[in-house]
């Protein structure tokens, strides 16, 4: 970000400056990204088959999938949370309104994933935009309260009033999802060497979505636009004063949280084949804020990290004789020594420990 | 015609009754400054200008370049070519100093239905040309704009107000907190942006260093103004300063 373009205001006119095209590379968006896409490839094969390793951990295929899909839902709400500095208790209302908009598209329409993703992304965009609008004519625990309010009204229509299209308290069982591209079932194991790296096709469908996901995040930030969520985040109203409309930046941050909230919610129904009526209940609304905080909010991967942390406590450690029945104290208990060990979360722990050792303070 | 002119304002912070019957008028390429005691209702006085809430404007008219601004969002008057440098912390402390300039490129080139309308005629400086006029910021860009002592700071806040196209930049306080030689640097900053056309609203408690640069002043107290004159007038008037200044 050193090099600054020149602005066309010199002559007094107002021409656009220069704009990058779609591919231009910012920073270290390719070291990034080529990173991730290895982290992503190994994952399962470390986490699910490898000797040894995924013995102790006691990782098993379909908790990867799982993992990266609440990854996405969190890595979104990060750009509200941890950039925009906006705190909502009601995302829940994207992840679960984008499910069942997933699964009923694939009962009445189609049932290829990519469009039931597409459909359901649709779905919590245009919820956001109503929702956002609506919400954030209030700030700080009133714009809380109010997206908790909104998205227990969805809960309560899906559990009743609207019980003829998603069956109430039985959650949607309808879901009929196809084979990707019309010909590759999602639940077999891939061929050969990727097979046993990746595992099941409907892991790479997840992941390469989790990487353009993470593509797309990066790119929001080191727009203006992430520079402007994190003027706003700092002192709205300095940001009011540089002449920035800052009500419609903030409505824009929450419509792109909904986006990754709606990618995710689709790929859960895809995943579970089935909308329990609890993805829009509050508590879901409260994993989101915990996943992103125990990770490390304003960070890109601190939300992914601290997704995979809870699911593993929730699937796995709970499954341990030992300590199992208590494993909603122990996720309280990692939660609270984190915050109050590392205030800036996993991925900020990770951070003062790369910059102990190298002393660095690049990306 | 004034390029400002603020004429009997009454200004409330909810119950309370600051600025009584307040007006004033800058001129087009002047400094001019705004003193008074701490509580005096200078702050109160440029927030009303600027568009901040509080104070909300119950009565009279702010008006710049003739058009009534009176009510306006702070965004749509920034845009209207008024920047505001407010007291204290001044700039976006975790943004990066060329990401502090940048930012005010960003509100000048967003697409119409993303920043108010621009009416500003005041020239917009390029950062190659702030920078120029600010040499340490150049070599501090890439540093976190927090860690700037502040001096820099204050500079950094200038300068940007300056890239936001500005016709009539509010300074509040701008020498609060600064070490003598630190506040000549400023007070030189600020001359030379006068210089360069730029119309400047100074407002101070430190009224010696004040009157130095302005072409003219008003004392307010209790919400209103009890002086208007030139710099030199307000030197010569011993009652006045001592009165409502302390000096």
């Amino acid at each position: 970000m050193s090099d600054e373009p020149a602005t066309a205001a010199e002559t007094g006119e107002e021409t656009p400056a220069d704009v990058p095209g779609v591919f231009t590379l910012y920073g270290n968006e390719l070291k990034t990204l080529i990173a991730t896409a290895i982290v992503l490839a190994l994952f399962p094969f470390v986490f699910a088959r490898m000797p040894v390793v995924s013995d102790v951990l006691q990782g098993y295929q379909s908790l990867t999938t799982l993992i990266l899909i609440w990854g996405i839902f969190a890595l979104g709400f990060d750009l509200l949370l941890g950039y925009t500095g906006l705190l909502s208790f009601g995302h829940a209302a994207f992840w679960g309104s984008a499910a069942y908009g997933a699964g009923v598209f694939s009962q009445h329409v189609t049932g290829s994933p990519v469009l039931m993703v597409v459909a359901g992304t649709l779905v919590a965009v245009l919820l956001a935009w109503v929702l956002g609008f609506l919400s954030l004519r209030r700030g700080g625990i009133y714009f809380a309260i109010l997206t908790l309010a909104f998205a227990q009204m969805l809960f309560y229509m899906a559990s009743s009033p609207l019980a003829f299209i998603t069956d109430g308290e039985n959650g949607f069982t309808g879901v009929e999802t196809a084979e990707l591209f019309g010909m590759i079932p999602l639940e077999e194991d891939l061929p050969s060497i990727l097979g046993e790296l990746l595992g099941t096709t409907l892991y790479a469908f997840v992941a390469v979505l989790t990487l353009l996901c993470i593509a797309l995040a990066y790119r929001i930030l080191q727009s203006p636009y992430g520079m402007v969520f994190r003027a706003i985040r700092e002192n709205e109203q300095r940001a009011k004063f540089v002449g920035l409309n800052v009500w419609r930046y903030k409505l824009m941050s929450f419509v792109l949280s909904g986006l990754f909230a709606g990618i995710a919610g689709s790929l859960f129904t895809i995943h579970g084949s089935y909308v329990p009526l609890s993805s829009l209940y509050w508590t879901e609304s409260g994993e989101v804020v915990i996943m992103t905080v125990l990770g490390g909010t304003g960070s890109l991967f601190g939300p992914i990290i601290g997704a995979g942390l809870y699911l593993y406590v929730e699937n796995i450690v709970s499954g341990f004789d030992t300590v199992g029945p208590f494993w909603h104290l122990i996720l309280g208990l990692v939660f609270v020594i984190t915050i109050w060990t590392f205030p800036r979360g996993i991925w900020g722990f990770f951070q003062d420990v790369r910059d102990y050792i190298t002393g660095g303070d690049d990306q | 015609m004034s390029l400002l002119e603020v004429d009997s304002i009454d200004a409330y912070y909810g119950e309370s009754h600051i600025l009584r019957d307040l007006s004033l008028t800058v001129e087009e390429g002047e400094i001019c400054a705004l003193l008074g005691r701490n509580g005096a209702g200078k702050t109160t006085t440029l927030r009303s200008i600027s568009g901040a809430k509080p104070p909300t404007v119950e009565e009279g008219t702010v008006q710049f370049k003739g058009d009534d601004i009176t009510g306006m969002h702070a965004d749509d008057v920034a845009m209207q070519g008024i920047s505001l440098v407010p007291e204290e912390r001044r700039v976006f402390a975790n943004l990066t100093v060329a990401e502090n300039l940048e930012i005010a490129d960003v509100s000048r080139n967003a697409s119409n239905t993303w920043r108010r309308r621009l009416t500003s005629t005041g020239q917009s400086m390029s950062t190659d040309q702030v920078y120029d006029d600010f040499p340490r910021l150049r070599e501090r860009k890439t540093q976190i704009a927090g860690t700037l002592s502040g001096g820099e700071q204050q500079m950094l806040a200038i300068a940007r107000a300056l890239k936001q196209s500005t016709d009539l930049l509010l300074l509040d306080e701008p020498y609060e907190g600064l070490a003598p030689q630190i506040v000549d640097d400023v007070e030189s900053a600020i001359e030379r942006i006068n210089d360069q056309g730029v119309t400047i609203l100074l407002v101070e408690q430190n009224a010696a260093a004040a009157i130095n640069i302005a072409d003219r002043a008003y004392v307010v107290d209790q919400g209103a103004t009890v002086f208007r004159g030139s710099a030199d007038e307000l030197r010569a008037d011993e009652q006045t300063r001592e009165q409502y200044l302390g000096v």
